[in-house]
């Protein structure tokens, strides 16, 4: 059975990239417009990882994570950043919130596939 | 007189609201213009990458049809070892220039960005040009010395408030350059 990956991002285009390349790789995947709508989706049914923008309207990624991390359901799923932040400190605060890993936009796919080959096989 | 102070009757205070008034109303209506040419930038990136996204699924779908095709034919026809060498070449070069294109079509997430901060700035700046104009309103040739000292002081105080809160409000999340794909670190 496919697994399944949930992509948060405020962009449209970028959920686009980020489907295309991850299907054609054999997952499900589950987008999302920002952090509110991919916690909902997040609770509606537990994804095998979570793959986040940071900067969205109503609810920015990291917020979303430690909203995530407070279910019981996501104490342990994967959660990876992909976003154009690339500053130590914001990696410091992605990692302390509870992400598993930072991708720096823009993504390379076969980069992207690896990562999440990796990460959840 | 004494020096360079100018008593209060003398002090060019009509003169000065209405470089106020002019440098607000100047800078107001460039900035409007500068926010209209943003947006319609934004609208055409926005537009621009939607087709170029339609464009690129259905120029993916049908590679991938005419790859199926091509596969049916070399199972049921004999095709000399170098065609086949050759189609198996063009399809890693498909392959890597879907990968590179998928990676360019990622532009406009970075330039949409990049717009809405200019905004906010052009917003921030708009702000403090019609504070200048409205404090120029406060000034009258009536007042003292002493009063004309204080609101410029007041004016110059308001616009670094307003700098700093803009400032603030304005961390770029946008460092790229280029659209070389970013790094990939794992906690």
């Amino acid at each position: 059975m496919a697994k399944t990956i949930l992509a948060v991002d405020d962009s449209g285009s970028l959920r686009q990239m980020v489907a295309f390349s991850l299907k054609a790789a054999g997952y499900e995947v589950v987008s999302a417009v920002d952090g509110q709508d991919g916690l909902n989706k997040a609770k509606e049914k537990t994804v095998d990882l979570v793959l986040t923008d940071q900067n969205m309207p109503i609810m920015d990624g990291l917020t979303m994570i430690t909203n995530l991390r407070s279910l019981a359901s996501y104490q342990k799923v994967p959660i990876l950043m992909l976003t154009t932040e690339s500053s130590d400190e914001m990696k410091a605060k992605g990692k302390a919130a509870g992400a598993n890993g930072w991708l720096v936009k823009p993504f390379d796919p076969k980069r992207l596939i690896e990562v999440v080959q990796k990460v959840i096989g | 007189m004494k020096g360079n102070k100018l008593a209060p009757k003398n002090l060019p205070v009509a003169e000065l609201r209405q470089l106020l008034t002019a440098v607000s109303d100047h800078g107001t209506q460039h900035l409007h213009e500068v926010e209209a040419d943003l947006n319609q930038t934004a609208f055409l990136l926005t537009g621009a990458i939607e087709k170029l996204g339609e464009s690129f699924m259905a120029i993916h779908a049908a590679v991938n049809h005419q790859q199926d095709e091509i596969d049916t034919l070399l199972i049921e026809a004999e095709v000399p070892e170098a065609s086949y060498q050759k189609i198996l070449l063009l399809r890693k070069q498909i392959a890597d220039e879907v990968n590179a294109a998928v990676t360019g079509l990622q532009f406009q997430d970075m330039t949409s960005q990049l717009i809405e901060r200019v905004i906010k700035r052009i917003d921030g700046l708009r702000e403090s040009l019609i504070a200048l104009s409205v404090h120029g309103e406060d000034m009258n040739p009536d007042h003292e010395h002493q009063e004309i000292v204080k609101l410029l002081a007041e004016m110059s105080a308001g616009l670094h408030l307003r700098n700093d809160a803009l400032k603030g409000g304005l961390r770029k999340s946008v460092q790229q350059h280029d659209m070389r794909s970013g790094d990939v670190e794992l906690f």
